[in-house]
């Protein structure tokens, strides 16, 4: 890279991270369903033009152990994100994955500096009481995690498969953990309360998740053979090897389900027949998962379920029911009805009850019970009955999923710094609007479809022989092409300045996606929930009333090249070239990467957010600061725009226009757009250096001639 | 809506030669929204003027930038006071009526237009300004079913397409709409083909002398209610 | 002063035959007075074109004026493309005065389609309030009502399209034309015999004549050019193809020939009262036109 470049860059991030933001955007709608609100919208933005490091601050400063999630996070965000409206939603949790591990995540090291002296225990170490150790030791208190298992983890160290959860992912960020000074007990199963406050901490959270397997209800459970989920689970990630026969039936149609059958494959049964009361439709599982468990060979019977367990001959004979649907029942599901007269018969070496689990509060603790044995807490403070005692994740949610704990955790840590400061819980006030309500049919079309990029799985037949992670990662094509996709919900345009709109419609008019509207009133509205952030109507904008919502997104242009500008005054090479260049793909993708590694001396690079945004005004300060020749470089096919380059067309050809009008050559100024014609923009910009250089050379001589003839 | 177009850079060059400092003035009203002198184009020209300029140019002038929301209001030009005061010359970016308004308002001050105005009409696209009306002070509208041959005509004549017409189009240029076809066409859909049968004397050019001036007699108090 | 000799030829039965000449950019007249010369008694009037195709000329009246001292009859062109209505009466009152009394009244063409696009388009009046203000004066008052001292009298015409590509506007004018005191019609150039004759089915319900309007075309060049640039023209074809098949340098013969192929049968199918002939630049042929075509004009 050229020392243009990666000044450039530095520069920029540090720029970035001091800046004052009144960010007027709006919550979109996967940060909003994101039970950490995550700013998903931002670190994709961020894949999407290549700056990783960014994108993985983004991330993690929005979530305490972001490895994990970007493994196994059920991603609510995925299935909230407009996109969907469009095509496919954006692969958010693979995005994760891909700026942890080229942002270099597992180099992050995490510090903290003790500044209470109140000390708090935590009680499990799933990621409810881990995300709150993190927290507490941010804010400066002594933490101690319990823990009764032998390692730290809660269901990430023995619930979860290692195929799906690597680990030495888990274990890298329980060394940060012990680096940040958390106390960490082992093998320590807390049984009371009082003594842990005897022991001279303030306060407590208990998190000690949902363990118990809930029992089927029928004759013949308790034989041997018969193992429920949780506990099956548990034995093989701690390393046993429980004998289960060559045919094993699995009943249930959750997360333990899927993984305790897909375990007992890769343990080397011939057949695993999963048992589901339900429909394919009802399935708790993520259908992902589901669908990587049939290729994987795990059998699925739908609608049947088992009624009565007869040990015999070392099998395990079982008469099954088949049920149909009825009315849906209080979770919205359709109520499985047994059908009369049904019942079959079939044999098994063994059978897994996953079914659910439900928390087991030891009755020392004295805290509050509720429905489903979970733990009553105020869900503002997770106060518990018990002065000094919160607690948070599947033990008082009952199961539920990592990044509900982790948010747990973290709301915790807060409301617990509130009590032992003696605040008045600072509840949460929201600040920005959530963006709510679905894209027009009219916006949606105008979206240019492009497809959802997969992060790649091993073959289904390698997954099976051992307990290596499955998902693999993007490269760096797939996750700019990916991230590209994203459409930027709520952070689009908006006018700033109602009284210098002279309404005029150039918005309404120009806007691709057919947002702005005139209101009943006669006032031009652009409606955020609609916008696609595009910024062609902010450089339309006759009245320069129109701006991008997010503070930083309506000065980047200008910051940018002024930036440029001041390192090209710098450097002294001349003759000055500047280009616009979409950053959009800029690593990812190989023209603008190309254009970026191939850029000599002299040649300085001004990223843009889509060449969209490039005013005729930037183009002409460009030149006023002493360019000889700027160029213009979009993406071309790779655009998520339509039409994009039209606009660059028009402004480019109004300061062409000045050029020619102050005697300068108007093609100084050119556009460059990679196509089947055009692909090598090396070889483009090689002929527009050469041209340049050409016209430079000659106002040079110019100069001598007539100096020489003075 | 009054309908302009910057001027060409090199005469707008030559008419701020003489002077150092320069207010770039836009109007935030008509002139932006036909595109020839709101914030936009003021910081275009801004632009253009520099870049003319640091490029070789020998002038060495002092720019400042600013936005009316109208030009031709008295009251809008008091904020420019202190501004004034300041520059040289003022570059108008308003219609002519607002670098008259300027004229009368600064007496001291020199002004200079920065736009032809050119026209009142419409945006027909996005980009594209079609003149309708010329403001004739006898409006005829009723009888050329509201298409006005005075503008659209380029003989503003009365009493029925000249010969020249061909393909719907004006002689005087191929892209332009013959105005009396599209009266014709217009009134024969309405029916009242016999408003164009009738005939139209010489228009009077003293419908309201020039330079015309409109005066909205108030009501006296009281007068509605008897 | 006598009625004049068009006007009563205009009352007989006579196929009329009138013809028209453009007047010099310049002051060297000679080429025009031989075109008077050779024209004046083989036609029944020639017109003077008034800056046609918003050229500017040596003036319409002022070319009547040479046509009266060779002894033709003048009909004069009269625009209001260039004059307004107190120049128009002044010009008028002249002519006149100098025994002009055939008078053209035509709205006159844009100015964008001449060489000097910059005027001022003047066009206080169009071609129907132009009759009426001629009208006018013949009642004795000028169009502000003021009396005048002895009073004018005229022959008036005006022009029709019979081929325009959207008729019915034009029959409207034409009939506010009739209306308005047009006693004469000279129409745009004729191609198209059938447009003729719908055209004149219609026409023939009014107490006025129609005399054809027969261009001269000197090329397949030329009549392509009409077609784009002079107002109102329509060359068909099949007409532009035929010139285009003789051999270079036969082209205006081409042309005679046509000219006199579409005279001969407008007179013997009774077509229309007369002809207008436009020879545009080589008005010295018009004799030979009318004389392949077979017309001779009335002597009296
Ligand atoms: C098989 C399986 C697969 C799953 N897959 C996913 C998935 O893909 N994505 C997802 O988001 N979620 C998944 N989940 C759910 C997720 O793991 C849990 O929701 C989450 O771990 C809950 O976190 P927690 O901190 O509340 O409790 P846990 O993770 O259950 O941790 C509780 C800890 O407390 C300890 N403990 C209990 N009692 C005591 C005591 N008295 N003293 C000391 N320590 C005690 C336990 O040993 C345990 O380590 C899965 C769960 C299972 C079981
Ligand atoms: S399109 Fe982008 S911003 Fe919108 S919901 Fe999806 S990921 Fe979030
Ligand atoms: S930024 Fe783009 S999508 Fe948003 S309103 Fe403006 S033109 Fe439309």
């Amino acid at each position: 890279m050229y020392p243009s470049v990666s000044g450039n860059i530095q520069k920029y991030v540090v720029h970035r991270i001091g800046m004052p933001s009144r960010d007027r955007s709006f919550v979109p709608p996967c940060q909003a369903t994101c039970p950490l609100h995550m700013d998903i919208r931002e670190y994709v933005d961020l894949v999407a033009q290549g700056r990783i490091m960014e994108a993985l601050q983004v991330i993690r400063g929005g979530n305490p152990f972001p490895s994990i999630c970007a493994y196994i996070c059920t991603h609510p965000c995925e299935e909230s994100c407009r996109r969907s409206q469009v095509d496919k939603p954006i692969a958010i949790r693979a995005l994760k994955r891909f700026a942890l591990e080229f942002g270099g995540d597992r180099m992050i090291q995490v510090e903290a500096r003790t500044a209470h002296s109140e000390k708090v225990a935590i009680v499990g170490s799933g990621p409810a009481g881990m995300a709150c150790a993190y927290y507490l030791r941010n804010f400066g208190y002594p933490v101690t995690i319990f823990e009764a298992h032998s390692e730290l983890g809660g269901m990430l160290r023995v619930g979860i498969p290692r195929y799906r959860l690597p680990r030495d992912v888990l274990d890298v960020e329980i060394q940060r953990l012990t680096r940040m000074g958390v106390e960490i007990r082992t093998n320590t199963r807390v049984v009371s309360l009082d003594l842990l406050f005897d022991m001279g901490y303030k306060a407590v959270f208990v998190t000690i998740g949902a363990h118990q397997s809930l029992r089927m209800g029928i004759e013949g459970e308790d034989s041997p053979g018969v193992i429920d989920g949780a506990t099956f689970l548990r034995e093989v990630n701690l390393g046993l090897k429980p004998s289960l026969g060559d045919n094993v039936a699995v009943v249930g149609g959750g997360n333990v389900a899927l993984d305790a059958a897909r375990t007992v494959l890769r343990l080397g049964a011939r057949k695993v027949t999963i048992l589901y009361r339900r429909s394919q439709a009802e399935m708790p599982a993520d259908p992902a998962e589901v669908e990587q468990a049939l290729e994987e060979g795990v059998h699925i019977q739908f609608l049947v379920m088992p009624t009565r367990i007869k040990r015999q001959d070392g099998k395990l004979n079982m008469t099954c029911i088949r049920m149909e649907l009825g009315e849906p029942d209080a979770s919205g599901r359709r109520r499985p009805v047994p059908v009369e007269g049904s019942e079959f018969n079939e044999e098994f070496d063994t059978l897994i009850s996953a079914i659910g689990q439900a928390p087991q509060t030891p009755g020392d603790f004295r805290v509050r019970i509720g429905r489903g044995s979970t733990i009553q807490v105020d869900p503002a403070t997770l106060s518990t009955n018990r002065r000094g005692v919160f607690a948070g994740g599947d033990a008082v949610t009952g199961p539920a999923t990592v990044v509900e704990a982790l948010a747990a955790g973290r709301l915790a840590a807060s409301r617990i710094d509130d009590y032992l400061q003696h605040r008045y819980p600072s509840l949460d006030k929201g600040g920005r609007e959530t963006l709510v309500g679905d894209l027009l049919p009219e916006t949606v079309e105008m979206i240019r479809k492009i497809g959802r990029i997969e992060a790649p799985l091993l073959p289904a037949e390698a997954r099976i022989k051992e307990f290596e992670p499955i998902e693999l990662v993007y490269d760096w094509e797939a996750a700019v092409n990916e991230a590209r996709r994203c459409l930027r919900c709520g952070m689009g345009a908006e006018i700033l300045f109602q009284d210098k709109c002279a309404t005029c419609l150039t918005c309404l008019r120009v806007c691709p996606y057919h947002v702005p509207y005139l209101d009943t009133m006669g006032t031009i509205q652009i409606p955020a929930d609609q916008c696609q952030a595009c910024g062609v109507c902010i450089a339309e904008c006759p009245a320069k009333a129109i701006v991008l919502r997010k503070p930083y997104d309506r000065r980047h242009v200008t910051e940018e090249l002024d930036h440029v500008l001041k390192s090209a005054s710098e450097s002294k090479v001349s003759p000055l070239i500047i280009g616009f260049c979409c950053q959009y793909g800029l690593f990812g993708t190989g023209t603008l990467a190309n254009l970026w590694r191939v850029a000599k001396a002299g040649i300085w690079i001004v990223p843009v957010l889509c060449i969209a945004k490039v005013e005729a005004d930037h183009l002409l300060r460009a030149f006023e600061i002493g360019a000889e020749g700027v160029f213009v470089a979009g993406c071309g096919e790779q655009c998520a725009r339509e039409n994009t380059v039209a606009w660059v067309h028009n402004r480019v050809q109004k300061a062409r226009k000045v050029l020619s009008e102050i005697g300068l050559e108007p093609n100084r100024l050119q556009t460059y757009v990679p196509s089947a014609t055009n692909a090598y923009p090396a070889e483009w910009l090689d002929g527009f250096v050469e041209q340049i250089g050409g016209l430079y050379l000659a106002s040079v001589i110019m100069k001598e001639v007539k100096v020489d003839s003075r | 809506m009054i309908v302009a177009e910057q001027k060409p850079l090199p005469e707008i060059r030559r008419m701020i030669s003489p002077y150092e400092r320069v207010l770039i003035l836009g109007c935030g009203t008509c002139m932006t929204v036909c595109d020839a002198g709101g914030e936009r184009e003021v910081s275009f020209l801004h632009n253009a003027l520099r870049v003319a300029q640091s490029k070789g140019g020998n002038e060495a002038h002092h720019f400042l930038e600013s936005t009316l929301k109208r030009q031709c209001e008295p009251e809008f030009l008091e904020m420019l006071v202190d501004k004034v005061g300041e520059v040289d010359v003022i570059l108008s970016l308003g219609c002519g009526i607002g670098v008259q308004a300027i004229a009368e308002r600064f007496p001291d001050t020199p002004v200079l237009p920065g736009v032809n105005t050119s026209f009142m009409g419409i945006s027909s696209e996005q980009g594209v300004w079609d003149e309708r009306c010329a403001a004739c002070g006898d409006c005829r509208l009723e009888d050329t079913a509201g298409i006005c041959p005075v503008t659209r005509c380029t003989k503003g004549i009365l009493n029925g397409p000249c010969a020249g017409t061909k393909n719907g189009k004006c002689e005087a240029n191929k892209d332009m709409d013959c105005a009396w076809v599209l009266i014709y066409k217009r009134l024969e859909r309405l029916g009242q083909l016999e408003k164009m049968r009738r005939y139209y004397p010489m228009r009077n050019f003293r419908a309201i002398p020039r330079p015309k001036r409109l005066v909205r007699t108030p009501v006296a108090l009281g007068e509605d209610d008897g | 002063m006598a009625n004049a000799l068009f006007e009563e030829k205009l009352h007989s039965d006579e196929f009329l035959v009138t013809t028209e000449i453009g007047p010099p950019k310049g002051v060297d007249v000679s080429e025009m007075i031989h075109h008077i010369d050779i024209l004046k008694d083989k036609v029944d009037a020639i017109n003077v074109t008034d800056h046609q195709s918003s050229v500017m000329r040596f003036p319409s009246l002022g070319g009547c004026l040479l046509v009266k001292e060779c002894g033709g009859e003048p009909i004069l062109q009269m625009t209001c493309r260039d004059r307004n209505r107190l120049a128009l009466q002044a010009d008028l009152l002249l002519a006149y005065s100098r025994s002009i009394v055939n008078v053209l009244c035509l709205t006159g063409d844009s100015i964008d389609v001449g060489d000097h696009k910059e005027a001022k388009p003047v066009f206080d009046s169009d071609s129907v309030q132009l009759l009426k203000m001629i009208r006018t004066l013949e009642s004795g008052k000028d169009v502000s009502g003021n009396d005048l001292k002895g009073v004018p009298k005229f022959c008036l015409g005006a022009s029709v399209h019979p081929e325009a590509d959207l008729i019915e506007p034009q029959l409207i004018k034409f009939e506010k034309k009739v209306a308005a005191g047009a006693q004469f019609f000279q129409t745009q150039g004729i191609f198209d015999l059938a447009s003729l004759r719908r055209f004149m089915q219609y026409a023939s319900q009014f107490d006025i004549k129609i005399l054809a309007g027969i261009i001269v075309l000197a090329s397949a060049r030329m009549a392509k050019y009409m077609n784009d640039n002079v107002p109102g023209i329509i060359v068909p074809e099949a007409i532009i193809d035929e010139l285009a098949s003789v051999e270079k340098g036969k082209g205006l013969q081409k042309g005679i020939e046509i000219a006199a192929k579409l005279i001969r049968t407008i007179k013997e199918e009774n077509l229309s009262h007369g002809i207008h002939i436009m020879a545009v630049g080589n008005e010295s042929v018009v004799p030979d036109i009318l004389e392949a075509a077979e017309v001779e004009v009335a002597r009296h």
